[in-house]
C-alpha cells in the first residue's frame, strides 16, 4: 500500500447521502469546545476577580513569572498550530499526503516541547518559593491567589495538552502506517482541539506573563 | 484539493503564522511600556486579534457551517453572560450593598487591599 | 428480529451501541439511584414525625438531605428523561438509525455509572453534610465529611451528561430523515434540544466549581476565602450559574413528554405549536440569565438582586404560554383519562402550582421571609417531583408498549397515578404552610406547632411511595403476561409509532418519508381501540 492507496473520505460516510457526513465530526468537536469555552471560563473569572479586587497583589505577584519562558512557550505552541494546521492541509491533497505523518510527528514534538519547558518553569518556581504554602515568597494579599491561579490555569492547560500530544502522535503513528481509520475529516477534528488549545494559552500569556512587566 | 489550492492555503498558514509571532512581539514589548489601564487593553485586545486569526484562519469558522458558527458564538456569549452578571455584583456591592454585606466582603473594592 | 432479540448475552448487553439498549442500561440505572435517594427521603420523612427527631442524630441528619439531594439531582432526574427517553426516542422520532455518536452514548453510560460509583463510594465512606449545594466555606473549610470524593462522583458524572447533550444536538441537526424540517418535528425533540443546549453550555461550569472546590479543600487555595482574599459569593455565583439552568435541564423534557401525550389523548393538534416551540428556546435561553435569585440574602449587592429578580419574572412567562397552550389544546377535544394523560395532566397543574410559587420566591421582599424555609422545599419539590417526575412516569407508561411490545394493565396504571398525585400533594402542600409559619428547611427537629404539618407530610410520603412502587410491580409483570402491543396502540402521531413494537435494531427498514404535518389528530374521528 503506498501513500496514494488510502482514501481521503472515509467510505463508510459516503453512502450517506449529500450534507450529512463531514460536519458530523466537526459540529461534535466544536459543541466540545464550546463546552471546554465555558470550563476555562469559570477560571477566567475567578482570575478577573482577583486581578479586579487585588490589582496590587497580582501586580506583584505577576512580576515573578517567567515571562521568557512564557514567551518562548507562547511561541512553540503557535508554531505547532501551524503544523498542525499544515498537516490537515496535506493530508487533503494527494500528492503531498506523504508529509501529513512528519507534519503530525513535528507537531506532537513541539507539543512535547511545551510540556518540558513548562516543567523546567514549574521547577524554577518551585525553587523560588512561588508555590503558595507555608514560606511563600510575596507578602501582599492576592499574590498568593494569584499563583493558586497560575498553578491550577496551567496545570489544566498542560493536561489538555498533553492529551493532545498523546492523540496527535496516535494519528501521526496511523497516518504513517496509511491507517483508513486516519482520514482528512478525523485530521481536521483532532486539529481543532490543537487549535483551542493553543487558542486558551493565547489568553493565559498575557494575563499571567504581561502584567506590570514595566514596573 | 489539488495543487494549487495547496500552495495556497500553505501560504495562507504562513503569513497566519507570521502574524502571530509578530503580535506576540508586539504584546510583549507593549508589556514593558507604562500605560496603565492600556497595558490591560492591549494585551487583552492583541489576544484577541491573535485568537480569531487561529480560529478563523486555522480552524476555518469563517468557512464553517452557520451551525457550527452559532456553536461558537453560544458559548462565547455564555461566558460574558456569566462574567457580565456576576460583574453587576461586584460592581455595585460598595455601593448598593445589601444588609447582609459584612464590612470584610466590601473592603477589596475600598483601597485597604493590603491589610490582612 | 427487534432489537432486544439482537444479541442475548449480557455481553451483548454491555457493548451495545443501539442507542434503545443503552437507554434501557441508563433506565436501570436511575432506578437504582432512585431507590438509594428514595430511601433517604423517607428517613428523613420518619425523622421528623416528631418535634424532637428520635431516628437519627443531627448530624446524620444532614448527611441524608445531603445524599437525598445529590442522587436525585445528579444521578435520578437529570439523567431520566433525556438519558432514558431522549435516547429510546429521539432516533426514531426524527427517522434515523440511532444517534450521530453511538460509541459515545455508550461510553457516556459508562462514566455515567463510575460517576455513581465514587458518590456511593463516598455514601458508603460515611456520607457528606453540606447539601447537595456545597455551600463555602462549610465544604472548603469546616466539614469533616467526604467532600471531595462525592464532588469527583459529581465531576464525572457531569461529563455523561455533556456527552449525552453533544450527541443530541448533533443527531437532530444532521440526521433527520429527508424532508423533516424544524417545524414539523415532534415538541419532544425541541424540549430535549433545547434541554440538550443547557447541558453543554452550564454543566462545564459545574465541572470547574467542583475543581476550585476540591483544590480549596485539598490545598487551602483561597479562592472562596476572604481571609486569602477570596469570596464565598463567587462559589455560589459559579455554582448557580449551573444549578439554576440545571432546573430547567430536569423540567424541559417533563414539558417535551406532555406536549407529546396531551394531544394523543385529546386527540388534537398542540394549540400555538409554534408558540410552544419558541417558548422551549426562550425558557432555555432567559434560564441562564437568573441564578442571582438564589443569593438574595447571601451577600449579593442589592442592585445585581434587582436585576436578579426582574430577570426571574421574566423566565415566568414562556412557562406560563405553555401552560396556557396545553390548557387550550383540551379545548373543545375528545379527552381519554388513560394513565399517561392522568400524568400528563398532574404535571401540568403540578408544575403551575411550582412555577407560580416560585414566582414569589423572585420577589426580593417575599423572597427575606421565604428563603431556606420549607417553603423553598415545596416549591422546587412541586416542579421536580410533581413535575419532572410525573412527567417522566407518564412517558414511561406511553412509550412503554413501544418499547417492549407489551401493554402495561390500564387499570393499575390509572390506580398507580391517582396513588402518586394524591400522595404527592399530601407529602409537599402542607410544606408551603410551614414555611410560611417559618419552618426552616435542612433542620432535623422543629418546635412541637410544626408536627401536625410534618406528620401529614410524612404519611403523604407513604402513600407517594406506595405510588411509586406500584409500576414496578405491574411493569414487570407486563413484560411476560401483557396484552401485544402492536404498532401504535394509542393512534398517536410520530415517527416512533410507525414501525414495530419493539422496533428492530435499525429503527426503520428504510428511511420514513416525513410525514406531511405534526400532531395531525381529529377529537372527530373514532377513537383506536383501547
Amino acid at each position: 500500500m503506498n501513500a496514494d492507496s488510502y482514501p481521503i473520505v472515509d467510505p463508510r460516510h459516503a453512502n450517506r447521502g449529500a450534507g450529512a457526513p463531514p460536519e458530523i465530526g466537526k459540529l461534535g468537536m466544536w459543541v466540545f469546545l464550546g463546552t471546554e469555552v465555558l470550563f476555562f471560563g469559570g477560571l477566567m473569572l475567578s482570575y478577573l476577580y482577583g486581578r479586579t479586587h487585588w490589582p496590587g497583589g497580582f501586580a506583584a505577584a505577576g512580576r515573578h513569572t517567567h515571562v521568557w519562558i512564557g514567551t518562548i512557550n507562547t511561541a512553540v505552541l503557535l508554531t505547532s498550530s501551524a503544523l498542525i494546521a499544515l498537516a490537515g492541509a496535506t493530508s487533503e491533497c494527494m500528492p503531498m499526503r506523504r508529509w501529513t505523518p512528519r507534519l503530525l510527528w513535528l507537531t506532537a514534538l513541539f507539543g512535547l516541547g511545551f510540556l518540558v519547558l513548562k516543567g523546567i518553569e514549574y521547577d524554577k518556581e518551585v525553587h523560588e518559593q512561588l508555590f503558595p504554602q507555608a514560606g511563600f515568597a510575596l507578602s501582599e494579599t492576592g499574590a498568593e491567589l494569584f499563583f493558586w491561579l497560575y498553578w491550577l490555569m496551567t496545570a489544566i492547560h498542560a493536561l489538555h495538552l498533553a492529551i493532545g500530544v498523546g492523540a496527535v502522535s496516535l494519528f501521526a503513528w496511523a497516518t504513517g502506517r496509511q491507517r483508513r481509520w486516519a482520514d482528512s475529516h478525523r485530521i481536521e477534528v483532532l486539529a481543532l482541539y490543537w487549535h483551542f488549545v493553543d487558542v486558551v494559552w493565547i489568553f493565559l500569556y498575557p494575563l499571567l506573563y504581561l502584567i506590570d512587566r514595566h514596573s | 484539493m489539488n495543487e494549487a489550492d495547496f500552495r495556497r492555503r500553505r501560504r495562507r498558514i504562513a503569513i497566519a503564522w507570521i502574524a502571530l509571532l509578530a503580535l506576540m512581539l508586539t504584546s510583549l514589548g507593549s508589556a514593558y511600556l507604562s500605560l496603565g489601564i492600556g497595558n490591560v487593553i492591549a494585551g487583552l485586545v492583541i489576544a484577541t486579534i491573535k485568537s480569531s486569526i487561529v480560529v478563523i484562519v486555522f480552524m476555518g469558522l469563517g468557512r464553517s457551517s452557520a451551525m457550527v458558527r452559532i456553536a461558537a458564538a453560544a458559548a462565547l456569549s455564555m461566558w460574558f453572560v456569566l462574567a457580565g452578571l456576576s460583574g453587576v455584583d461586584y460592581a455595585t456591592r460598595p455601593h448598593e450593598p445589601a444588609r447582609y454585606q459584612s464590612p470584610r466582603q466590601l473592603q477589596p473594592l475600598t483601597g485597604k487591599e493590603n491589610e490582612p | 428480529m427487534n432489537y432486544l432479540e439482537d444479541g442475548l448475552t449480557l455481553r451483548s448487553w454491555f457493548t451495545t451501541t443501539d442507542h434503545k439498549r443503552i437507554a434501557i442500561l441508563y433506565a436501570a440505572g436511575i432506578t437504582f439511584f432512585f431507590f438509594i435517594g428514595g430511601f433517604a427521603a423517607m428517613l428523613i420523612r420518619l425523622q421528623l414525625l416528631t418535634p424532637g427527631g428520635a431516628i437519627v442524630s443531627h448530624e446524620t441528619y444532614n448527611k441524608l438531605f445531603t445524599v437525598h439531594g445529590v442522587i436525585m439531582v445528579w444521578l435520578f432526574l437529570i439523567p431520566s428523561i433525556p438519558a432514558v427517553l431522549g435516547n429510546f426516542l429521539i432516533p426514531l422520532m426524527i427517522g434515523a438509525h440511532d444517534v450521530a455518536f453511538p460509541r459515545l452514548n455508550l461510553l457516556s453510560w459508562y462514566i455515567y455509572v463510575t460517576g455513581g460509583a465514587i458518590v456511593l463510594l463516598a455514601l458508603l465512606l460515611g456520607g457528606v453534610d453540606t447539601g447537595w449545594t456545597f455551600y463555602t466555606p462549610f465544604s472548603t473549610m469546616f466539614s469533616n465529611t467526604w467532600v471531595a470524593i462525592t464532588l469527583a462522583g459529581v465531576f464525572v458524572t457531569g461529563f455523561s451528561s455533556i456527552l449525552t447533550g453533544l450527541n443530541f444536538i448533533v443527531t437532530v441537526h444532521t440526521l433527520r430523515t429527508p424532508g423533516l424540517g424544524w417545524f414539523k418535528l415532534p415538541l419532544f425533540v425541541w424540549a430535549l434540544y433545547a434541554t440538550s443546549v443547557i447541558l453543554v453550555l452550564a454543566t462545564p461550569v459545574l465541572a470547574i466549581t467542583i475543581v476550585l472546590v476540591i483544590a480549596e479543600r485539598l490545598f487551602q487555595i483561597g479562592v472562596f476565602d476572604p481571609a486569602h482574599g477570596g469570596d464565598p459569593l463567587l462559589f455560589q455565583h459559579l455554582f448557580w450559574f449551573y444549578s439554576h439552568p440545571a432546573v430547567y435541564i430536569m423540567v424541559l423534557p417533563a414539558m417535551g413528554v406532555a406536549s407529546e401525550i396531551i394531544p394523543c389523548f385529546a386527540r388534537q393538534r398542540v394549540f400555538g405549536y409554534r408558540l410552544m416551540a419558541y417558548a422551549i428556546l426562550a425558557i432555555a435561553s432567559v434560564g441562564f440569565l437568573v441564578w442571582g435569585h438564589h443569593m438574595f440574602v447571601a451577600g449579593q449587592s442589592l442592585a445585581a438582586s434587582m436585576v436578579f429578580s426582574a430577570l426571574s419574572f421574566l423566565v415566568a412567562v414562556p412557562s406560563a404560554i405553555k401552560v396556557f397552550n396545553w390548557t387550550a389544546t383540551l379545548y373543545k377535544s375528545s379527552i381519554r383519562f388513560d394513565a399517561p394523560m392522568l400524568y400528563a395532566l398532574g404535571f401540568v397543574g403540578l408544575f403551575t402550582i411550582g412555577g407560580l410559587t416560585g414566582l414569589f420566591l423572585a420577589s426580593l421582599p417575599l423572597d427575606v421571609d421565604l428563603t431556606d424555609t420549607y417553603f423553598v422545599v415545596a416549591h422546587f419539590h412541586y416542579i421536580m417531583v410533581g413535575g419532572s417526575v410525573m412527567a417522566y412516569f407518564g412517558g414511561l407508561h406511553f412509550w412503554w408498549p413501544k418499547a417492549t411490545g407489551r401493554m402495561y394493565p390500564e387499570v393499575w396504571g390509572r390506580l398507580a397515578a391517582a396513588f402518586i398525585f394524591f400522595g404527592f400533594n399530601l407529602t409537599f402542600f402542607p410544606q408551603f404552610i410551614l414555611g410560611m409559619l417559618g419552618m426552616p428547611r435542612r433542620y432535623a427537629t422543629y418546635p412541637d406547632r410544626f408536627q401536625v404539618l410534618h406528620v401529614m407530610s410524612s404519611a403523604g410520603a407513604v402513600a407517594l411511595a406506595v405510588g411509586y412502587l406500584l409500576p414496578f410491580a405491574y411493569f414487570a409483570w407486563s413484560l411476560r403476561s401483557g396484552r401485544a402491543a402492536g404498532r401504535n396502540p394509542f393512534g398517536a402521531t410520530g415517527l416512533e409509532w410507525q414501525t414495530d413494537s419493539p422496533p428492530p435494531t435499525h429503527n426503520f427498514d428504510r428511511p420514513p418519508p416525513a410525514p406531511a404535518g405534526v400532531y395531525e389528530y381529529d377529537p372527530n374521528a373514532p377513537q383506536p381501540a383501547a
